[in-house]
C-alpha cells in the first residue's frame, strides 16, 4: 500500500511538473512546442476531414432541425438586402474608385496597394473561450503572424498563428484583441448664406443643418433660392465698422478692400463640411459583448458623437491595420463625467458567427515583425 | 521489429491515444458545430472523466493528461494547460467514486456530473492564471452546466470504452 501511495504521489507529481513545464515553454514562445503542434496538424487533419466527411449527415440534421426557420428568415432578409445593396453597389465603386484615385494622387497609403490572400474559414475553436478561427491558407501564401483579415463586410480580426497549408486568426471580439480606430463623426454644421441680388433679401440668412437619418446616412437637406449656385456659398455677410465708423452697406461684390466688409463672393470648398474623426482604441470583450473604444477625447470640436457614425481603422506606423477598413458603427455612447471621454460601443460590420471567405491583407504591422538580432 | 510493434499497439496507453484521436476529430467537427444553448460541448473532458471512472484515480489523471494534451494540440491556449485540468478531472472522478459503497449506474453518471462540472470551471481559471483575459464570467456556470448535464448523460458508454482502452495488458492477451 505505500509503494503503491508512492508511485501515485511520484505520479501526480509528475504530471504536475510536466504541465508546468509545457505551460512555462509555450507562454515563452518556444519553438519547441509551435514544432510539436505544427507537426500534431499535419498528422490529425486527414483523421479530423475523414471524420467531418462521415459525420456530416448528422450535422446536417442538427442544423436542419435547429436553424431550419432561422435560415428562412435568414433568406428572405438577405433578399431584401441584395436587392437594395445592387443598386448602392455601382455608386459606391464609382465612390471608392475616385477615393483611390485621389489617394493615389496625394501618395497616401490605399488598400488597393496591399495584395490580399483570399482563404476560407474551415473550423472554429472548439473551447468555449477561445474567439478564434481557423483558415484553409497558411505561409504557402503568404501569410505571416499579426497580418489583418477582413470580410466583405470589414475586419474580422489578426492572424495569431500560421502553419504551411492553415491558419488561426484571434476574432476582433478577443479580450486580447486591440486596434486604432478613427470614429467619423458628423457634427452638426451651419451655413450662413447672402442672396445677392435680392432687395428683400440682402440679410436673408439660410440655416442648412446636417441631419441623420434613420439609416444613419448624414444628408444635408438642400433649400432652392433664386440665385442661388449649388456649391458656391457667399460668405456671411457681417458688417465690419470701417475706420470712419460707419459701416458699408451690403450687396457690393468685389475683392476685399482693407477696412471693408467681406461680402466678396467666396466659394467654400466641399471639404469645410467633411466629417470630424477622432482616434481611439478598440478592444474585444468577448463574443457576448459588443466591442469598445476608449480613449477618445472630450473635444468640443469633435462634438457629441452620435449612434450609428462609423468606424474605421486608423492605420498608422504602429498599428495592426493599414487605414480605412471598415470596423462597423457605434451602437451605445457611454458618457463620462469630466474630461473623461466617452466610451463607444461597437456594432462590428462583420458578422462573426458566419464567417465564410475572407481576406487576409499581406501587410504585417511593425509591431508584430519578428525582431532581429 | 513487428512484435514490438505489435507489442506497443497493444499497450493501454497507446490505445488510449487512438481513442482520444477520435474523440478529438469529433469534437472539432461534430461537436464544434453543434452547439446547444450556444455551447461547445466537451467529449474531450468526457473521456477524462470516464477513464477515471473507469480506472481510479491515479490511472484517470494519467488518461486525463494524455487526453488534455491531445487537446491542447489544436487548441490556441498555453500547451498544458488543459493536460494539467484533465489530469485533475480524471483524478477527481476516481477518488470521488472510491467513496461509493457500492456503485451504481446513476452513481457514476453522478460522478461524471460534478467532475466535469467542476473541470469547466477549472478551465477558464487556468486560462485567467495565465493571462487570459474575459474569459471568467457568469456564463461559465451556464457552459458548466450544461457541459455538465451531457457528459452525465454519455458518461456510461464512455466508461466502457474507457474500460476497454485501458484494460491491463494481460487481459488483451
Amino acid at each position: 500500500m505505500a509503494g503503491y501511495s508512492f508511485t501515485r504521489r511520484r505520479a501526480i507529481l509528475l504530471l504536475s511538473l510536466t504541465s508546468v513545464l509545457l505551460i512555462t515553454l509555450d507562454l515563452r514562445g518556444s519553438s519547441l512546442v509551435n514544432f510539436t503542434r505544427s507537426a500534431f496538424g499535419v498528422v490529425f487533419r486527414p483523421i479530423e476531414s475523414a471524420t467531418r466527411v462521415v459525420t456530416r449527415p448528422v450535422q446536417n440534421t442538427w442544423n436542419g432541425i435547429t436553424k431550419y426557420n432561422d435560415v428562412l428568415e435568414e433568406n428572405r432578409r438577405l433578399r431584401d438586402l441584395v436587392a437594395y445593396d445592387e443598386g448602392a453597389t455601382v455608386a459606391a465603386i464609382a465612390s471608392v474608385r475616385e477615393a483611390q484615385e485621389l489617394l493615389a494622387l496625394n501618395g497616401l497609403p490605399t488598400l488597393a496597394g496591399i495584395s490580399s490572400c483570399t482563404a476560407q474559414v474551415v473550423g472554429q475553436s472548439p473551447s468555449n473561450f477561445a474567439q478564434t478561427v481557423e483558415l484553409n491558407r497558411g505561409s504557402e501564401c503568404g501569410i505571416k503572424v499579426g497580418m489583418p483579415v477582413l470580410n466583405a463586410a470589414g475586419m474580422i480580426g489578426k492572424v495569431t498563428d500560421v502553419y504551411s497549408k492553415r491558419a488561426v486568426v484571434m476574432l476582433i471580439t478577443d479580450p486580447g484583441y486591440s486596434l486604432s480606430v478613427k470614429v467619423v463623426n458628423t457634427p452638426p454644421t451651419t451655413t450662413t448664406t447672402t442672396v445677392p441680388g435680392d432687395p428683400n433679401a440682402s440679410t436673408t440668412t439660410t440655416t442648412t443643418t446636417t441631419t441623420t437619418t434613420t439609416t444613419t446616412i448624414p444628408r444635408t437637406t438642400t433649400t432652392t433660392i433664386k440665385g442661388f449656385k449649388p456649391g458656391a456659398t457667399i460668405a456671411p455677410s457681417t458688417t465690419q465698422p470701417s475706420s470712419s465708423g460707419s459701416s458699408t452697406p451690403t450687396g457690393t461684390v468685389g475683392p476685399n478692400q482693407p477696412g471693408q466688409n467681406d461680402n466678396s463672393p467666396i466659394t467654400v470648398p466641399p471639404g469645410v463640411d467633411l466629417p470630424l474623426r477622432e482616434t481611439g482604441a478598440l478592444e474585444g470583450r468577448g463574443l457576448s459583448k459588443n466591442p469598445i473604444i476608449r480613449f477618445i477625447e472630450n473635444q468640443p470640436r469633435f462634438g457629441s458623437v452620435a449612434v450609428g457614425s462609423p468606424i474605421i481603422s486608423a492605420g498608422g506606423a504602429t498599428s495592426l491595420a493599414p487605414p480605412d477598413i471598415v470596423v462597423g458603427t457605434v451602437s451605445r455612447v457611454v458618457k463620462r463625467t469630466g474630461t473623461l471621454g466617452p466610451i463607444l460601443e461597437v456594432k462590428l460590420s462583420a458578422n462573426l458567427n458566419s464567417l465564410n471567405f475572407v481576406r487576409v491583407l499581406l501587410y504585417q504591422p511593425i509591431t508584430e515583425r519578428p525582431a532581429t538580432p | 521489429m513487428i512484435e514490438r510493434l505489435i507489442v506497443l499497439a497493444e499497450a493501454r496507453y497507446t490505445r488510449l491515444v487512438l481513442v482520444g484521436l477520435l474523440f478529438l476529430s469529433l469534437q472539432t467537427t461534430i461537436f464544434n458545430e453543434m452547439r446547444p444553448f450556444g455551447v461547445c460541448l466537451q467529449v474531450m473532458l468526457l473521456l477524462a472523466a470516464s477513464s477515471g471512472l473507469a480506472k481510479g484515480s491515479q490511472t484517470g489523471a494519467i488518461a486525463g493528461f494524455i487526453i488534455g494534451l491531445l487537446y491542447d494540440m489544436v487548441l490556441t491556449t498555453p500547451m498544458g494547460l488543459c493536460a494539467a485540468v484533465f489530469a485533475v478531472v480524471g483524478y477527481l472522478a476516481g477518488f470521488v467514486h472510491t467513496f461509493v459503497h457500492e456503485s451504481t449506474w446513476w452513481s457514476r453518471m453522478l460522478a461524471a456530473l460534478g467532475v466535469s462540472a467542476i473541470g469547466m470551471i477549472m478551465l477558464p481559471v487556468a486560462f485567467t492564471i495565465t493571462g487570459a483575459d474575459g474569459v471568467l464570467t457568469t456564463n461559465v456556470f451556464l457552459v458548466a452546466f450544461i457541459v455538465a448535464l451531457f457528459n452525465a448523460a454519455l458518461s456510461l458508454p464512455a466508461e466502457w470504452l474507457c474500460n476497454w482502452a485501458i484494460r491491463d495488458e494481460s487481459a488483451v492477451r
